[in-house]
């Protein structure tokens, strides 16, 4: 065995592969709406923040089984994926990409100020504690855990569902080539509709596995928001499969840099990466050379 | 008729008195304007910036009143810093400027307390700081115009290690060196500060020090942290941070299964006891936190006579704010003592003596302020260093204590001069942290 090697490191492996299962699960739905609208929702973490204020007001404040509260906190945040097409991404999907990011951006900042003067500045909690998975000296998050697994679903379902149906060929066809569908008699308006509600539900099940592990403030977004977007470019833009493993690889390093160096130094590793492959792959990790 | 005269000489009368108080020029009460800037939104707030903002808001308000002091009129005006340090001196800038305050007063983080000082010193205006505590705001920097009540965060970190060193044969069983310490911190201006008191105060004691690390207040993963922590095994951990970061670490050392004997954290988010309940359960217990005394556990027989009626009114006038607080929180108690110490003691000397609430006159005021011990709330005296320190403008007579949660309740445990109970050092076997 190499003399490096011990369970503390196999430990930042597994726990690196369960974090990278909780940034994957974000890149998923912010990779669904970019591949499909062509829009990058900035404020996608922010659309998850919402959600765990949602979970937790149903499940802690209003009291209600979490078999009822984690379905209604996906539902309420398919609806804010819904309401932001039609009201904010809608009349801009003709508009130049940066009016379109800009007009995310500033959803951002409502959505954190709606934040702070509707749910105040206090930092909530759901008290619940998940146990604990110990195999040997290894400890993992059950929470984390979950999260995983979900990411894993998540990507499962949306490939099927992307591939298998109707509304996801018409989909997959959309991000192709947006003109020549509307030529072919699919209504892009519905479909468009029904993406960003799918991408809003994905938001919510974030917000529902994140709410296990963090404590809800009107700025939770900041933690997730830069690295989820960076995973996604990472992978590239639109590219699932690259988000997939982009968030991975990012969290592998974040995990396996801090346990050999300064915690900080695992972040600075992780962006030095990704600024060397965006001038390596700036298409993205797994995006074919043309 | 002579109803009707009576009316005339009612009329006259009245017509006499406006014109004479036309005649006479209105004298204004003089007014001292005050910037007052806390983080009341951005994660800061909720970390325990926005329960300062109270504290000061609560004795600004009482001053306010009580019709001003000595003669002038108090008008505070109140910015949101955001939890940013670029906004923090902005905001200082434009009252300052825009709002042609005479002087400011607050700020929670030390990230933006030492820039800010910077600036408002070269603004000449006077800067009375209630609550940063990193000593980079005025170690070495010589400025004229800063003060501070506050003790310093290195002061913070070596009482910390003190108290462990004090403690350690009768409650660890261990000598000095065998006692495995582990500083962790947030790495903005505070935490490194603190550790770096922490650091000084485990080589006087002579501890193994087996792991020192900062990282970023808004990290979203401390796993690997966690793990280094189970890898260097450490008896006492030192931690300095601010919220959500702190609640982040100990789930994830919950799960991650680290055991350790002791944890002593240092104010922020530590000084939140509601919030860490509600984020660490039962915890919470046996957790010990390093700040200024609340003003609520004072020993009030030794504190000025005139003191403890205004503790009182601060801690009725919380509750109105904050209804239902568990153990009131020691921040809210310590901007009000400190800015109390400004209302009273700068600010009346400068007026009277002074002349005026321009910075000379505040700093002139400020640098003969002579507490002694209880002459304040929290129960420190207060001496401004002099230019000829290399500490200018820091109160050397502040000083923190040490206070460990048990069942709820808040108890001082160090310096054993103010000690309401005996420390319970280790976590009792069985809970979640215990190694035993």
């Amino acid at each position: 065995m190499f003399e490096f090697f011990d369970v503390y490191l196999l430990e930042a492996v597994i726990s690196g592969i369960l974090l990278g299962g909780v940034l994957a699960l974000i890149a998923l739905g912010l990779n669904l709406i970019f591949g499909v609208i062509d829009v990058v929702w900035i404020c996608y973490a922010e659309l998850i923040m919402i959600g765990m204020y949602g979970l937790y007001y149903f499940y802690s404040v209003y009291g209600l089984p979490m078999w009822i509260a984690a379905p209604a906190c996906i539902a309420l945040v398919a609806v804010l994926g819904l309401l932001l097409h039609y009201i904010v991404i809608q009349p801009l999907l003709d508009a130049a990409p940066i009016n379109q990011l800009l007009a995310t951006g500033g959803v951002l900042f409502f959505l954190q100020s709606f934040a702070t003067v509707a749910f105040g500045i206090d930092f909530r909690n759901l008290g619940i504690r998940l146990p604990v998975l110990a195999i040997g000296e290894m400890h993992f998050s059950f929470a984390r855990l979950l999260a995983f697994l979900a990411a894993l679903a998540g990507m499962v379902v949306i490939y099927l569902f992307m591939t298998r149906t109707y509304i996801g060929t018409a989909i997959r066809a959309i991000s192709q080539d947006r003109q020549i569908m509307v030529l072919m008699g699919v209504d892009t308006k519905r479909l468009y509709l029904v993406t960003s509600a799918l991408g809003g539900a994905l938001a919510g099940l974030a917000a529902c596995l994140l709410v296990l592990q963090y404590d809800v403030h009107p700025f939770v977004g900041l933690s997730f928001g830069p690295i989820t977007f960076l995973i996604v470019v990472l992978g590239g833009l639109g590219n699932f499969i690259g988000g997939f493993v982009a968030a991975f690889v990012f969290a592998e390093i974040i995990s396996l840099g801090g346990l050999y160096s300064d915690l900080e130094w695992g972040y600075v590793l992780a962006f030095a990466f990704f600024i060397l492959m965006m001038f390596a792959r700036p298409q993205g990790l797994l995006a074919r050379r043309s | 008729m002579s109803m009707r005269l009576g009316r005339r000489l009612l009329g006259a009368a009245i017509a006499v008195v406006a014109a004479l108080s036309l005649a006479v020029p209105a004298v204004a009460q003089p007014k001292i304007k005050i910037g007052v800037i806390f983080d009341l939104t951005g994660p800061l707030a909720g970390g325990g910036s926005e329960l300062h903002y109270l504290g000061v808001k609560i004795m600004v308000d009482h001053f306010i009143k009580q019709g001003g002091v000595e003669g002038y009129q108090i008008e505070a005006i109140y910015a949101d810093a955001q939890s940013k340090p670029d906004v923090a001196i902005n905001e200082a800038v434009r009252l300052i400027e825009q709002e042609k305050v005479d002087m400011v007063m607050g700020f929670f983080s030390s990230a933006q307390c030492v820039p800010v000082a910077a600036r408002v010193e070269q603004l000449k205006k006077f800067m009375f700081i209630t609550t940063c505590i990193s000593s980079a705001v005025l170690e070495n920097r010589n400025l004229k115009y800063v003060f501070r009540a506050q003790p310093s965060g290195s002061q913070f970190g070596e009482l910390s290690m003190d108290f462990v060193a004090q403690n350690a044969k009768e409650k660890l069983g261990k000598d000095a060196k065998d006692v495995r310490v582990a500083i962790i911190h947030e790495d903005g201006a505070y935490g490194v500060d603190v550790a770096k008191g922490n650091e000084a105060g485990a080589k006087k004691a002579g501890f193994n020090l087996v792991l020192k690390e900062g990282y970023s207040a808004t990290a979203p993963d401390l796993s690997a942290l966690v793990t280094k922590l189970k890898r260097a095994r450490p008896d006492v951990i030192f931690h300095t941070g601010y919220n959500p970061d702190i609640t982040l670490f100990h789930r994830q050392a919950r799960e991650n299964g680290l055991k350790f004997s002791a944890l002593i954290g240092h104010g922020a988010g530590y000084g939140v006891y509601a919030k860490l309940k509600e984020g660490l359960g039962k915890d919470v217990d046996y957790i010990y936190n390093v700040d200024p005394i609340s003003i609520w556990s004072t020993n009030q027989k030794a504190l000025d006579p005139k003191l403890p009626p205004l503790i009182q009114m601060v801690g009725e006038e919380y509750d109105k704010a904050k209804p239902g607080t568990t153990i009131r929180s020691a921040h809210v108690g310590m901007s009000a003592s400190n800015s109390y110490v400004f209302f009273t003691e700068v600010l009346p000397r400068s007026i009277k003596k002074y002349g005026g609430v321009d910075a000379d006159a505040l700093r002139k005021a400020a640098l003969e302020v002579d507490l002694p011990e209880g002459g304040t709330m929290l129960g420190f005296g207060v001496k401004f260093a002099g230019d000829d320190s290399p500490v200018a403008g820091q109160n050397l007579r502040a000083s923190p204590v040490i206070t460990q949660y048990i069942d709820d309740k808040s108890y001082v445990v160090w310096p054993k001069s103010q000690a309401q109970r005996e420390a319970v050092l280790e976590f009792p076997a069985g809970t979640t942290y215990s190694p035993k």
